[in-house]
Parts: C-alpha cells; sequence; structure tokens
C-alpha cells in the first residue's frame, strides 16, 4: 500500500489535481488488494466483468463496481482477518447499521489527513479549551462514529471540561439543554475559550433559547463552534446555515469564521471539512463522483444525482467506491472563490421516502419531548 | 396525538384512555344510536371546508405527488348524492327501516331490525392517502362505535379531519376514537381488538397476518388487502387509441394503486409477439411519461440504488439473475419476463410483459386468488363477452377498459364486495 500512504503524505490536503495521478495508483492498489482478499468483493467484479489491472486512468475510476451504502447494512465483509482490525458502527436509522472494519494503517492515514486538514482550518492551540459537546456522553453500549467523532474533536485542544448535551438515562438519550445553558454562562466567565461540538439542530436549539432569554456572552478569542454529525446532517433544508452564523454571533460573539462544519461517514472515512464560504471542497484524500438517478452513469458538474465517494483509505473493508443514500450536487471548484481548487460537494437531499427519519430529524423530536 | 370524546390528548395518556374506553363505548352502544341522516350531513359539509381549503397546509405536508385528484375522488364520495347510491347499493332501498319478513309455508312473520356491526377497529396500515378517515366515515354511516389505529404516515392529518367532522355533528363524538399507537405497541393494540366485533385493515400481506394473529377468536375480519392489477391483450378494437390510454394509466398512476396495471398478459406462447409487443407500445410509454413526468428524484433513485442493491445481493448470494429481456425506455421500461406468474412490477412507469395464452389464464389467475381485483381487458370486439366471462370466473372482480383500470365509480364495490354489508348485522325479533 505505498501510494496509499503517498498519498495520504500530500502536502496540500485539497490538491486534487496534483495527486490525480497518485490517486489512481493507490485506488489500483487498493482494489487489487480488495479483491485478492475479499471473496464477495472479488465475485461482485467477476460478475460485472472488471478486474483492478483496468485500472489505468481516472477515467476508469468511475467503472470500478460500487457499493451501496445499504450493501454494508446487510452484509459484513471484509478483507482481513478480525484481529487485525478495529470495527466502527455508523448511526444508523431503524437499527440499522453498517459494520465497516479499519486497518491500523489505514487509521494513521486518516490521522495524518485531520491532522493537515486540522491545520489548514486553524482547529489546533495550545491554549486550552472547555468543551460543550452536542451530542452523547460515550457509553459503554454506544459506539456509533458519530460520538467517536466528536469526541475525537475534543482532542484537537486540549480540553479542560467536557460537558454534553445529550445523557444517558435509563437506557436512552435524553437532551438536557438547561445544563448546557448554564455551562456556557459558566464557562463564558472562565479564562480560556469555549469550544462547541456537535449536532448543528442543538447548537441552534440551545442558542435559541438563550436569545429568547436575553443572554449576550463574548467569548475569549479562540472560541468555535464546529459542527459535525453525518451527511444527513448538512440538507439544505435543516437550520438554515445562515440563521446560525447570526445567532451565533448576536449570543456569544463568535465570528462566522470561527463556526466550521465537518462531516464523514463510517463508509467514506474522509474527514470534509467546509471552507471559509462554508463549501466542502473534496480533499486529495477523496473523489466524488455523482451519477444519474436512472441510468447510474457519470453526471457533469451543476447536476444532482447519487453520491458515488472513493478513497484508498481502506484496507479492511471494500469501501474503495461506495454510493450513499444521499442526493447531491458536485461543483466546479473556481465557482467558490475562496481558493481552493477541487470540486465542492452540496448533499441537497435524501433518497425515498421511507425511512426520512435522519439523526437530526430524532433529535428535533426529543427537543420538542421536552418542550411539551 | 389521541382523539377521545372529541378533544385531543397526548399520546403518553393512551393507558389511562385505553382503560376507560370499554365504559365509554358500552355506555354509547346502550343508550345511543347514530342518525345516519345527521352522518350524511356532516359528510357534506365536511367536503365543502376540504375544498374550501382548509386542510391544506396540512394536505401539502403529506408531500404526496398528484393529491389533487385523490381529493377530488374524496370530495366526490363524501357528496350527499354519492352517499345515499353507495347506501342504496348495497344496503338496498330503506335499510334503515325495521320491517317484517314475508315468509312461505304460513310461517309467523319477523321483525327485521337492522343494527350496526357493533364496534370497528380500523386499522390503516400503510400509506393510502384519506384512507383512515375513509374507513370511518363508512363505520358511521352504518351506526358504528369506530376506534382508529393511525397509519405512521399520517402526520396529523386524519385527526384534524374527524375532529372538523365532530366540529360540525357533536353527536359524533361519541362515535370515533383515534390512537397514533405505533404498530410496534401489540399490547395496545391487542386491548382495542378486544373491545371490538368487527376488524377492518388496511395493508399489505404482513399487515394482514399480523391482525390474524391476535385477533380474537369471533371478531369479524375486515381484510382490504393489497391487490395486483393487470392489462390482458388479446387483439384490439382500436389499437392506437387503447395503447395510448394504457399507457397514461400505467404512467399516471405510476403504478401505485392497487388496480395500477403491474404485468402486461398478452394472449400468445410466441416470444416474438412479446418482443414486438414491447418495440410497438415503449414510444406510447414514452409519450405518456414526457406527458405526465414525474417529478421525485428522490423516488426514481431509491428505486434504481435499491434495484442496483438487489443485483449486488444476488451476486453474493449465488442466486441465478433471471433472464429478463429490458426495454429501456425514456423513464419508462418494459420487462419480458419468462414465467406467467402475476407480480408486482418495478411500478413508476416500469411494467412487465409476459405471454399468457387464453387457455391458461384461468389456472394462472387462480394461483394468485388473493390478489386478484382490477383486470384492464383490450380485446377485438367479438371476444369480450368470452373474455369478461373467463376472467370474472377466475376471480377477477373489476373488468375496465385498459383506461378506466384506476377510475372511481359511484356505486362500485370494493374488492368485489359492498362494505357496508360487513359493516352491519340483521336483528330477527319475534
Ligand atoms: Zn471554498
Amino acid at each position: 500500500m505505498k501510494y496509499r500512504s503517498l498519498l495520504f503524505k500530500t502536502s496540500d490536503p485539497f490538491d486534487t489535481f496534483n495527486t490525480e495521478e497518485l490517486f489512481v495508483k493507490a485506488v489500483k492498489e487498493n482494489s487489487k488488494y480488495q479483491y485478492d482478499n475479499c471473496p464477495e468483493y472479488k465475485k461482485i467484479l467477476e460478475s460485472m466483468n472488471f478486474k483492478p489491472d483496468f485500472i489505468e486512468s481516472y477515467d476508469d475510476i468511475q467503472k470500478i463496481p460500487f457499493l451501496p451504502t445499504l450493501f454494508f447494512k446487510n452484509h459484513n465483509i471484509y478483507s482481513m482477518p478480525s484481529y487485525k482490525m478495529i470495527k466502527a458502527t455508523s448511526a444508523g436509522t431503524k437499527g440499522k447499521f453498517s459494520n465497516i472494519g479499519f486497518d491500523f494503517t489505514g487509521l494513521l492515514c486518516g490521522l495524518r489527513m485531520v491532522l493537515k486538514i486540522g491545520k489548514w482550518r486553524k482547529l489546533f492551540s495550545f491554549i486550552p479549551a472547555n468543551y460543550i459537546v452536542f451530542g452523547y456522553k460515550p457509553h459503554r453500549k454506544n459506539k456509533t462514529a458519530v460520538t467517536k467523532t466528536a469526541f475525537g474533536a475534543t482532542l484537537f485542544t486540549p480540553a479542560i471540561r467536557r460537558t454534553y448535551a445529550l445523557k444517558y438515562k435509563k437506557g436512552k438519550y435524553v437532551p438536557d439543554l438547561e445544563g448546557i445553558v448554564k455551562a456556557i454562562e459558566k464557562y463564558s466567565k472562565s479564562r480560556f475559550p469555549l469550544r462547541f461540538m456537535g449536532f448543528p439542530s442543538y447548537t441552534y436549539f440551545v442558542l435559541k433559547m438563550m436569545d429568547e432569554r436575553g443572554k449576550r456572552y463574548k467569548l475569549k478569542k479562540g472560541s468555535k463552534i464546529m459542527l459535525a454529525g453525518g451527511w444527513k446532517q448538512f440538507y439544505k433544508e435543516q437550520v438554515e446555515k445562515e440563521v446560525l452564523y447570526k445567532l451565533a454571533n448576536k449570543v456569544l460573539g463568535i465570528e462566522e469564521e470561527d463556526i466550521i462544519e465537518f462531516f464523514g461517514a463510517v463508509e467514506h472515512p474522509i474527514l470534509y471539512c467546509d471552507c471559509i464560504n462554508h463549501h466542502f471542497h473534496v480533499p486529495a484524500y477523496s473523489r466524488v463522483i455523482i451519477r444519474d438517478v436512472e441510468s447510474l452513469e457519470p453526471v457533469e458538474n451543476g447536476k444532482i444525482g447519487l453520491v458515488n465517494l472513493i478513497t484508498p483509505m481502506i484496507k479492511a473493508t471494500p469501501i474503495l467506491s461506495v454510493v450513499t443514500d444521499d442526493l447531491g450536487i458536485l461543483y466546479d471548484g473556481e465557482e467558490c472563490g475562496c481558493g481552493i481548487l477541487s470540486p465542492y460537494l452540496e448533499i441537497v437531499g435524501r433518497i425515498g421516502l421511507k425511512d426520512i427519519k435522519t439523526c437530526a430529524a430524532g433529535a428535533e423530536e426529543l427537543i420538542k419531548e421536552v418542550k411539551l | 396525538m389521541i382523539l377521545f370524546k372529541g378533544d385531543l390528548y397526548h399520546s403518553k395518556d393512551q393507558e389511562i384512555i385505553l382503560n376507560q374506553l370499554e365504559d365509554e363505548i358500552n355506555k354509547t352502544r346502550r343508550t345511543k344510536m347514530l342518525n345516519p341522516e345527521k352522518v350524511i350531513v356532516a359528510l357534506e359539509k365536511l367536503g365543502q371546508s376540504i375544498a374550501e381549503g382548509e386542510f391544506d397546509a396540512l394536505i401539502s405536508q403529506l408531500n404526496i405527488e398528484g393529491i389533487e385528484k385523490h381529493i377530488d375522488i374524496i370530495l366526490m364520495s363524501l357528496k350527499r348524492e354519492n352517499i345515499e347510491y353507495k347506501v342504496k347499493t348495497e344496503l338496498g332501498e330503506h335499510y334503515f327501516d325495521i320491517q317484517k319478513t314475508d315468509p312461505p309455508f304460513n310461517q309467523k312473520k319477523l321483525w327485521i331490525r337492522p343494527m350496526p356491526l357493533g364496534t370497528l377497529l380500523h386499522i390503516a396500515a400503510g400509506n393510502i392517502d384519506g384512507l383512515p378517515v375513509f374507513s370511518v366515515a363508512e363505520g358511521l354511516i352504518t351506526g358504528n362505535v369506530n376506534i382508529l389505529k393511525l397509519p405512521q404516515a399520517d402526520k396529523g392529518l386524519s385527526i384534524k379531519i374527524i375532529k372538523k367532522l365532530i366540529e360540525i355533528e357533536p353527536d359524533i363524538s361519541d362515535f370515533v376514537y383515534i390512537f397514533d399507537t405505533p404498530s410496534s405497541d401489540l399490547h395496545a393494540i391487542k386491548k382495542m381488538a378486544e373491545m371490538a366485533d368487527g376488524i377492518v385493515v388496511w395493508g399489505g400481506d404482513a399487515a394482514i397476518s399480523a391482525v390474524r394473529q391476535f385477533a380474537p377468536v369471533g371478531c369479524k375480519l375486515i381484510e382490504w388487502g393489497h391487490k395486483l392489477g393487470f392489462a390482458y391483450i388479446s387483439g384490439y378494437e382500436d389499437k392506437e387509441k387503447e395503447l395510448t390510454a394504457l399507457a397514461e394509466h400505467i404512467i399516471s398512476t405510476r403504478q401505485l394503486l392497487c388496480s395500477s396495471c403491474q404485468t402486461i398478459f398478452l394472449d400468445t406462447n410466441s416470444q416474438e409477439e412479446l418482443h414486438a409487443f414491447c418495440e410497438e407500445f415503449l414510444p406510447y410509454l414514452e409519450v405518456a411519461a414526457d406527458k405526465y413526468p414525474f417529478q421525485s428524484i428522490d423516488v426514481i433513485a431509491e428505486r434504481t440504488l435499491q434495484k442496483y442493491y438487489e443485483k449486488l445481493d444476488n451476486i453474493i448470494s449465488g442466486s441465478a439473475i433471471r433472464n429478463d429481456r429490458v426495454y429501456k425506455g425514456k423513464h419508462c421500461s418494459l420487462t419480458i419476463c419468462p414465467d406467467k406468474n402475476l407480480e408486482l412490477s418495478d411500478m413508476f412507469g416500469n411494467c412487465l410483459v409476459k405471454g399468457l395464452p387464453r387457455s391458461e389464464l384461468f389456472s394462472t389467475l387462480r394461483k394468485h386468488k388473493g390478489y386478484l381485483q382490477t383486470a384492464g381487458l383490450i380485446c377485438q370486439r367479438e371476444r369480450r363477452e368470452e373474455l369478461t366471462d373467463l376472467l370474472a370466473r377466475s376471480g377477477v372482480v373489476r373488468i375496465m377498459r385498459a383506461g378506466d383500470m384506476s377510475s372511481a365509480f359511484c356505486g362500485e364495490a370494493h374488492d368485489g364486495e359492498y362494505a357496508l354489508r360487513r359493516y352491519t348485522r340483521i336483528v330477527n325479533i319475534q
């Protein structure tokens, strides 16, 4: 996996142009490994008349048979003996979870990526900070990746204290928004910055509660709001981002550039982090192909379709090329104007009529229950 | 939300309400009778307020494509003329009057007293719109006490509509109880079932077999299951007109209705004829798809991904991939299958085509007896009588012209039965 390592050592995390050749080689290397080590993957490629050797240029990547995320919810397929892997579970709805195995080297690549992107977005600081985590407090029974990301981000800078918005009580998670409001009040008097981390919907509800009560704070420099969750959190019609930015400034004195969003999925564990214009540019470690909803053929930039994500990061499970349940649009990088030239992805919806209950919708329901 | 005696309650009060429900119902049934005339007046007024847009905001929230068409049908069915005609057709003239038998052999006469069946539990599983209200309306016309278990996708619309109905006619408040109990809460649903004289269940096989599991013995089961519509083609009267009508039916209903055409059977054993038909019919479908464009990209995407997933699943499990021949058009397709079974298509303009010679029609349809409802019959004029007879004998209960497979007609039976008859009973008194 030498090409993978080289790819993840790339100095510019958004240089999708100069890394193209390397990316193709790493994809070929990964595809070969999966083909040789995962019998199910081999079967699929064979029956679709595809061989890893066919991958010669970037245009061949779109021809690699992709696996829908639904596939990983119903099949546990691995390319490694399980003692060599670390397993993660996705934040699923209706009790369906993806089980994905990660290999140690793949995770090291991931760490390298997180450090590079975190540095670019100025997330690191030696100044300790207080943390408010709008997510689940890690619990023995909660193996979901959302918790891991939320917790992981508190490691960007030394954490003094962490307060969680969702508490585990009697077998279920309950939001403790009053507790959060109190914690913000307390931390605002601290000489250290405050960092928020977690689901956008909770952040929005807390800010709104505080706004309605006329609370106004000016948090220390270095305070940041980090919004994360699954892909689903980033639907356009969810909490209008502009509203959230204005509210954060009004209530906490946090500038728009200090509000950072990121997302990732267990089936595509690449850290997508927004630029100063809040666009999600494709990082060098990943490629995105938008596919026509009927023919599954690639469509041009600017057109809506199914989201196909490709990364050679992981060996342990064939998640080389996956299609999510989302509908998205890829835009030319230049259209953003932030200076990053790699295209950026916007998630605009989710497939199907049923199963539309997202984590975010679930969160809103929890909050409504509290209000009643 | 729960609707109990005309007032709304939070779902968490379900246990308390269920505990007193039987006493309430008993009191009503012991002392009160619902006047059908009052129900008819109230339903007609309800139709007016729907037409005036009172529920538009809620209806648009359901986000159902082509909802206007459904609403038109609902409005028509709430009109006095329709309800009176329905009652007359299904129950006969003067049904609600007490009459006397006139028996042979000089036997003594008996009084005939029509009564409601009693308490109906309506389980509106699934996704057909406006249906919960409709089911309850039929229960009310026949004077029953109705307990309605809402489907998950209802989003509060049914409760609002029935609350309005009660505002119009307060007498109805003792005759309708609505619960948003999730289907997983078997304990609560069983409790409701124990109070019922009849369970009216709407939904797929799973919903119906679940109800059969817990329905108390002696409780009448009124099952409105999912059906599969098909077209049978044996020559034409006016080929262009008939194929256009069939194509528009397939595309405009999205094949989502029980009466929608899922499979087109041709009266032939010849593969060449099937191919020739697909080549000829596909352009008709494309024209129709252009005329009734389908907006919901998310639904198309889901179907595509589901099919792709099934393909992968088949590869992994090693099960044989069927040797179907697909004619792919723009936003539609026809698939020639080697078998003769009546089956669900991929819907949304994707129809199955199979050969089924007349001689095998009866035996084939018998294998699908639980799913028969509508057949769209396209044939030469001189064959219509014979084929209609054959379809009727095989268990089909609606034999329509191809374009009208999903049209609604006043006074038509429901899945081969008059629903109101099943919601009533006769008391003979000496
Ligand atoms: Zn940008």
